[in-house]
């Protein structure tokens, strides 16, 4: 039954088969590259439709005017206090929401044991998982009226509401990207600290935190970038009033986002295209994309950073 | 062994490797070594670990083909044709060199489609056919008698040394000529070991045999002849009882009467 | 530092770090628990006889002489109040013109709230639309409503915020044919509106009627299907073949570490910045479609998800032992039948895990689908328009019917049913991954 198979292939058949070989890897390069260059079509086609908008004076205003009124007989597009209301949100959001995030992740990685944390976590990811629609149907419908009768405020979707919100929805990604740097620190220098007579909170503030520092901070990053893209939250919660709050700090006032005037704004975009106002909002979009760009560029670098201290080490 | 045989003119000879080396990135794993194996015995390779009996093992089918940076120079010729040549077709060399690795590796499948997956690679069968390929092939293999009953369960279920005796019935279904083993007993429990030994010796003579083993009495045991490599050169290749009553190199004799490795 | 302050500082860290959990799990239920509570009230509520006679006449649902019975039954006791308000109106005609200035507004107001809480009154000329075709459908708006009969709502600003103020109307009408009205409402309520325990499973299959007022969320809910299950059409295998490319055939170097950075970045562009991106490609650019239309939201989504895709399916390629593919090797079998036959099928449950999550995810964003794809109000669409038509879904009419919906106070149980929907959709979703990812570490234990 012993068949002698012939194992050495004509140099056709090399030829054959190196050809089909390429062809298939091909395909899948092919396959892939459209799935990876689709980020650069996105810009691209952003800046495209985001250019037209960059003429002369409108560019100084648009960055530094207050004056936002796109739609009336001389329309004009100053930003200014919208890129201020995405910045106060976002940031009062990372602020509410970083503290818990560490001390979750702290939690979760070194304080409950192994059978609980298989509860715990998914509760971060239902709580990731929930649509922020829903979020935001929640800070209109709950948490706008409880503001209102509690805190006073002249209406209940303001800046706030926005980043309580949004802090509540950073909260899932800080903790768990933060638990995954946590755990990476590893248990040998746990042990190296206990040994030494440290506590807990001592071995974990002095030695585990700061040597997850750089995923802390990627941890952090992705919060911020998430709550600056976040739209319909804000676009619910935050009032939507094109204003810089007098004093800048009084977050129950009504502001307004990049996100929630392209949101809002794009509505009729049917009619809109080529108009001056479509091109603000792809002006906008543009803008938001730089921004999350640059966030990936800081986390990259900040994790090669520490992966050549790692290594010179 | 008389190097300058012409390839394919000795019968006995089935695998002949010809100043072959194999380097990783610039190391040079294996280094230089001329051999011959000889057909339907067992080879025995041993050596200390890290030594490139496996590398060298692995190069017979191109399996290391999978580790990237690794290319070979000389020659490794299997009934005479240099498996590194450009022509060769590693799925068919494979077919007619199959391995049985160090970890019983079988795939998450039923035990039925375990021992099915070569053959179906290579040919299409009729359903009887195939049954019959793969209960030849567990008979083969010993384990027939014992999964008979569940041939649908999968395979993860089966034990360590089960499970490495349906890697080597799934190794018999496509028939194969040379049958290389990586320190096939390694993981095993000396009763499963003392299994798979049998049936080497039982499988001898249909098959060429080349085992890897860091276990000299295994070797001592089951081998015609033994190859004994250290750093990358193969040191000493002879009888396995000469190799191992009176080896002519003092590093082999230093090896297996247990003063390091 | 002394040990009873340093035991004193890790008893305070672990304690505000287990609080850190604890204000988690309490975000979770405080966002989770009313939706769930008031949500459940859209399908599971209390009906009013207007309720029935409604879901016969429009859906043509239920017994129609049983509540033809009934419905006389209560025509009689409602006749009470139209004869008290007919009678009124005969009254007031008599009345001294100061007398009739003082009542006049408040009996216009009273006959109005009676309008609105019981329907048009018999003999009158029908309204033209359907919610103001029957009365109060709920029992709970029923009896708000029935409020506005009995009180006058005013707002008293002598303070330093608004004060709600509420007066009763009865004592106005004391010793006029009106009277018994507000008695019979105060008092009868019930029999006036026959409520009963209604389970209405179709309010996740229905269409809407008059803008949400009555009906379900048919058409949002196969709006959400069809964006969900196009974009994972589109993403999934477009992200597999990625994966594959990534970890079995892709050399480290320039072009790899591009592509990577690509997908890297592709994760972090914002949602709505996807929106912009697919009106001005999709629709602007390759006019996949004349305007918003199905395939342009899910082609959209697609991009949105393809991230998450790609990298759950090299996770699961990379998780998958390399012994399997090397036995699949040393078989004989080549590279791609390596990867078909050993590697996607072992890797297939954590695929799986990913493509669930981001079919979760695809069918929970707003942004992106706004002017791509979403339409306010629409009839379901059919799978031969999604090349050209816009198509309801649950995210986008959620947002719409709590924001810009003319009545939204009107609709609430109707808001709470989206989201709870949506919320259930994507829950059910997140277990199943859940559960096979369970799956996998169980497998890949034992």
């Amino acid at each position: 039954m012993k068949q002698t198979e012939q194992f050495i292939l004509s140099e056709a058949d090399v030829r054959r088969r190196k050809f089909f070989t390429g062809l298939g890897q091909t395909f899948l390069f092919a396959i892939t590259s459209v799935a990876a260059l689709a980020v650069l079509a996105i810009i691209f086609f952003i800046a495209r439709d985001a250019l037209p908008f960059f003429s002369g004076s409108r560019t100084w205003a648009f960055f530094t005017s207050k004056e936002w009124y796109p739609t009336s007989a001389t329309p004009k597009f100053g930003a200014a206090a919208i890129f201020a209301g995405s910045f106060i949100v976002t940031l009062t959001a990372v602020l509410f929401a970083v503290p818990p995030g560490i001390l979750a992740a702290v939690c979760l990685s070194d304080l409950l044991p192994f059978n609980v944390r298989q509860v715990v976590k998914p509760v971060v990811e239902i709580l990731a998982a929930i649509p922020s629609v829903v979020y935001g149907f929640f800070a209109l419908v709950v948490l706008a009226p409880f503001l209102q009768d509690t805190l006073g405020a002249a209406s209940g979707v303001n800046a706030l509401n926005a980043s309580i919100i949004l802090a509540i929805m950073a909260l899932p990604t800080i903790v768990s990207v933060s638990e995954d740097a946590l755990q990476a620190a590893g248990r040998e220098l746990r042990e190296g600290s206990y040994a030494l007579g440290a506590t807990r909170a001592e071995t974990l503030l002095k030695v585990v935190i700061p040597s997850a520092m750089s995923g802390i901070f990627s941890a952090v990053l992705l919060g911020i970038m998430r709550a600056l893209g976040e739209t319909m939250v804000v676009w619910m919660a935050s009032g939507n009033a094109a204003q810089i709050p007098s004093p800048f700090y009084n977050l129950l006032q009504p502001i307004r986002t990049l996100t929630a005037t392209i949101a809002g704004d794009m509505g009729e975009a049917d009619q809109m295209t080529g108009s001056a106002h479509y091109h603000v909002l792809f002006a906008m979009g543009l803008s938001l994309l730089i921004f999350s760009f640059l966030c990936n560029l800081a986390g990259e670098w900040v994790v090669n950073r520490q992966r050549k201290r790692l290594r010179g080490a | 062994m008389n190097i300058e045989t012409p390839k394919g003119k000795q019968p006995e000879t089935h695998i002949e490797a010809k100043g072959f080396s194999i380097f990783y990135g610039t190391q040079e794993a294996v280094k230089r070594v001329d051999m011959s194996i000889p057909k339907g015995a067992v080879t025995a390779i041993i050596g200390p670990s890290g030594c490139g009996k496996s590398t060298f093992l692995r190069a017979v089918n191109r399996m290391n083909d999978l580790i990237p940076n690794c290319r070979a120079a000389g020659e490794l010729l299997v009934d005479g044709l240099n498996v590194y040549d450009a022509g060769i077709d590693a799925s068919v060399l494979r077919r007619r060199v199959g391995m049985v690795f160090q970890k019983p590796n079988p795939f998450p499948k039923s035990i039925y489609d375990n021992v099915a997956y070569g053959p179906r690679l290579h040919q299409s069968y009729a359903k009887r056919e195939l049954d019959a390929v793969v209960e030849e092939s567990l008979r083969g293999a010993a384990l027939w008698d014992e999964v008979k009953d569940r041939l649908n369960k999968n395979a993860l279920g089966l034990s360590g040394g089960q499970a490495q005796r349906l890697c080597l019935a799934r190794a018999l279904a496509v028939n194969p000529e040379i049958l290389l083993m990586d320190e096939p007993t390694s993981a095993l429990d000396p009763k499963s070991t003392s299994r798979i030994e049998e049936l080497i010796v039982q499988l001898k003579g249909r098959y060429t045999i080349a085992i890897v083993t860091h276990n000299m009495q295994q070797a001592a045991r089951i081998s015609d002849v033994t190859a004994f490599f250290y750093e990358g050169v193969m040191v000493e290749f002879d009888e396995t009882s000469q190799l191992f009553t009176r080896p002519k190199e003092k590093r082999t004799e230093d090896y297996i009467t247990g003063r390091f490795g | 530092m002394t040990m009873w302050k340093r035991k004193l500082l890790d008893r305070l860290f672990s304690g505000s770090a287990y609080g850190a959990i604890a204000v988690m799990a309490f975000f979770l239920v405080i966002v989770i628990g009313p939706i769930f509570l008031k949500g459940i009230g859209a399908y599971l509520f209390e009906g009013t006889i207007d309720y029935r006679r409604m879901m016969l006449n429009q859906f043509n649902r239920g017994d129609e002489q049983a509540l033809d019975v009934e419905w006389a039954e209560v025509k009689q006791e409602r006749k009470i109040i139209y004869d008290a308000l007919f009678a009124f109106e005969k009254e007031l005609d008599n009345m001294s013109s100061s007398r009739r200035r003082e009542l006049k507004p408040a009996f216009k107001q009273t006959k109005e709230a009676v309008a609105i809480l019981l329907g048009p009154e018999p003999g009158t000329p029908l309204p033209a639309l359907p919610r103001r075709l029957y009365g109060q459908t709920r029992w709970e708006r029923a009896e708000l409503k029935a409020k506005d009969v009995l009180f006058e709502e005013s707002w008293d600003y002598s303070g330093a915020q608004g004060k709600k103020v509420m007066t009763p109307r009865a004592p106005l009408f004391k010793g006029t044919a009106l009277e018994p009205l507000f008695s019979k409402i105060e008092k009868d309520l019930e029999s006036l509106m026959r409520p009963e325990r209604t389970f209405y499973p179709q309010f996740l299959t229905d269409k809407s009627i008059d803008a949400h007022f009555f009906g379900g969320i048919g058409p949002e809910v196969m709006g959400t299907i069809y964006l969900a299950l196009g974009a994972m059409l589109i993403a999934v295998p477009l992200g597999v073949i990625a994966a594959i490319y990534f970890q079995e055939y892709a050399k480290e170097g320039f072009v790899f570490s591009l592509l990577r950075s690509c997908v890297n970045t592709l994760a972090g562009v914002p949602s709505v910045v996807f929106g912009l991106f697919g009106l001005a490609f999709f629709i602007n650019t390759l006019r996949v479609s004349p305007g918003k239309s199905v395939v342009a939201g899910a082609l959209t989504l697609a991009l949105l998800v393809l991230p998450t895709v790609i990298r759950a399916a090299e996770e699961a390629i990379a998780s998958v032992p390399r012994t399997y593919k090397e036995a699949a090797l040393s078989l004989g079998a080549g590279k791609w039948r390596t990867i078909l036959t050993v590697i996607l099928p072992a890797a297939l449950p954590g695929i799986l895990t990913g493509i669930v999550i981001s079919m979760g995810r695809a069918a929970g964003e707003t942004a992106p689908i706004i002017f791509t794809a979403a339409v306010s109000v629409g009839p379901m669409v059919l799978p031969s328009e999604i090349f050209t038509t816009s198509t309801p879904a649950l995210s986008w009419n959620l947002y719409n019917i709590c924001t810009e919906h003319e009545a939204v106070d009107e609709i609430r149980h109707v808001q709470y049913g989206m989201a709870l929907t949506l919320v259930m959709i994507v829950l059910a979703l997140n277990t199943l991954a859940i559960v096979l990812r369970a799956k996998v570490s169980r497998k890949l234990k034992g």
